[in-house]
């Protein structure tokens, strides 16, 4: 432990395990006190995302959309000379199913309609939803909340890089709940959560517990979930797979001035089951994926303008191969009549997957022309979210406290998302950058 | 060079904060009765649960990286 502790790096690691090792033996007793307010908030979201085409590709949407309302593209193989074909047929207007003569054949299709038209606007996906969330205190040491959300998803997606568009609908709902009981040092609270769509059953358990110091300046963390899906893809409605994720969470949060507040956590998630995107060409991901994620956050408050900037860090690494950075900040700044504007800003870098096949020549020639991954390789893909890529979020928040019980608020942001924006890794620049915009609307009624 | 920026940037971030936490670097406990700024919503971590579930959701489905703020809620079928 004193070898540990010399270094100041090192002193965090420290606390952790000195909190993992004191926590057994520590009473939950008096920290958090039970929410005195009930609360009932309402949330709108809209949500549309779009993708543009780079110089190279200006032929590419109608040569992709008339691929597949005939008949065929080829698969073009980079690592091998052996051209076997794949053919991509729209059987009308309602399936894409492509067979190859190699040894793994592949059928694609989307949730539930796929007739690509790729339309000059490059719209992709867009989503509305709608969430309701309650938060109950009971007797003084307990609280109940709860989440309910809907969402309606549509539009068109790749079915590989950035091109093969097909359309799709689906629907979401979820809900989820926690019960926590409060003590004079710490809480610990149980929760659960459901979410269907119409191919995806998840299921998720969790437990956490938090204990804080006498001088209630430092609290640990301990939390741990179970996770549990079940897949049934549109295209393979019996396949049943499953996926089963365990994920465990430690942090410290410590108070360090009057205006100062930090928190670190380090996560743990292993998880083994079907990983694999069943919609999209050439795609066969490994059978289990375990990430650790580590993340710091400070917000401080300006005394000066009573404002208050929130700034988070967090690193991400899991078994794909995908190491990833994310940078947070915002700042809060409240005005007169209850006005309160947050500007936000989100850098995001990841590497690519071990088995992400990038586009080949061919393909950037003609994207009609998808890249088979090597024969040798036995796990592949071609989704662009395991791309090597960089991203920007810039955003605002505007909220009104409009009495003592009433809240709106608004929020607006802009993402995009691009190849050459990636800080390490193989960047696939054929990879057409992307956008996305979305707006919340919000009103909650404390009580 | 802008790489390195970024990354000597993120470094100093979490040395600063790591220092922070160490506690060595800060001043005297602070007491009961100075933690009127700190019991302001925008102080803590918790934030706007209905906006960070949809965010989150959207990062999920849009990025290879998830996690790290907590543990349950459900997995779903965009990533």
């Amino acid at each position: 432990m004193t070898s540990i502790t010399k270094t100041t790096s090192n002193v965090v690691s420290a606390a952790i395990v000195t909190a993992a090792m004191a926590l057994p033996s520590l009473q939950f007793a008096c920290a958090d006190t039970a929410p005195e307010r009930g609360i009932v908030s309402f949330k709108y979201l809209n949500y549309q995302e779009s993708q543009g085409s780079l110089s190279q590709y200006s032929s590419s949407s109608s040569s992709s959309s008339s691929s597949s309302t005939s008949s065929s593209g080829k698969v073009h193989s980079e690592n091998d000379n052996d051209n076997h074909a794949i053919w991509i047929d729209t059987i009308s207007g309602a399936t894409a199913v492509a067979t190859s003569t190699a040894t793994t054949p592949t059928v694609v299709t989307p949730k539930t309609l796929s007739t690509t038209t790729s339309s000059t606007a490059h719209d992709r996906i867009s989503v509305n939803a709608y969430s309701v969330m309650a938060l109950v205190p009971i007797a003084g040491v307990w609280s109940f909340g709860t989440t309910y959300i809907s969402d309606s998803v549509s539009g068109a997606s790749p079915t590989y890089h950035t091109s093969g568009l097909t359309t799709m609908h689906d629907a979401r709902q979820s809900v989820d709940a926690q019960l926590t009981r409060y003590f004079s040092s710490g809480n610990v609270s149980a929760g659960t959560s459901y979410s269907k769509e119409s191919d995806y059953l998840s299921r998720s358990y969790s437990l956490q517990g938090s204990l804080s110091t006498e001088d209630k300046n430092t609290t640990f963390t301990l939390g741990g979930s179970l996770t549990d899906d079940t897949i049934n893809p549109s295209t393979m409605p019996n396949l049943n797979a499953k996926k089963t994720t365990h994920a465990g969470l430690i942090g410290i949060t410590r108070v360090l001035t009057k205006n100062d507040i930090v928190q670190f956590n380090l996560g743990y998630s292993e998880g083994e089951g079907y990983y694999s995107d069943p919609y999209k060409y050439y795609d066969n991901r490994p059978g289990h994926r375990n990430n650790t994620t580590a993340l710091a956050r400070w917000n401080h408050h300006f005394e000066g303008t009573d404002g208050t900037v929130h700034l988070s860090y967090r690193y991400y690494s899991d078994t794909f191969g995908i190491r990833a950075h994310t940078l947070d900040t915002e700042y809060v700044q409240p005005l007169q009549n209850g006005w309160a504007v947050t500007p936000l800003l989100r850098l995001y870098t990841q590497n690519e997957a071990d088995f992400y096949i990038a586009t080949g020549a061919a393909e950037k020639a003609d994207p009609t022309v998808i890249t088979a991954p090597p024969l040798s390789a036995t796990y592949y893909s071609e989704d662009q979210r395991l791309s090597a890529m960089g991203a920007l979020t810039v955003g605002l928040k505007v909220s009104k406290q409009l009495n003592h019980d009433w809240l709106v608020d608004a929020k607006v942001e802009f993402y995009e998302q691009r190849s050459q924006w990636a800080l390490s890794g193989k960047a696939d620049t054929a990879l057409a950058p992307f956008s996305a915009r979305s707006i919340q609307l919000g009103i909650s009624r404390e009580f | 060079m802008k790489k390195n920026l970024f990354i000597k940037s993120l470094h100093a971030l979490i040395f600063l904060i790591v220092l922070a936490m160490s506690g060595c670097s800060m001043g005297p406990a602070v007491q009961p009765w100075e933690k009127e700024t700190l019991a302001r919503p925008e102080m803590t971590f918790g934030g706007d649960k209905l906006d960070t579930g949809y965010t989150e959701h959207i990062y999920s489905s849009k990025e290879a990286a998830s996690g790290g703020a907590g543990v349950g809620g459900g997995g779903c079928g965009c990533n």
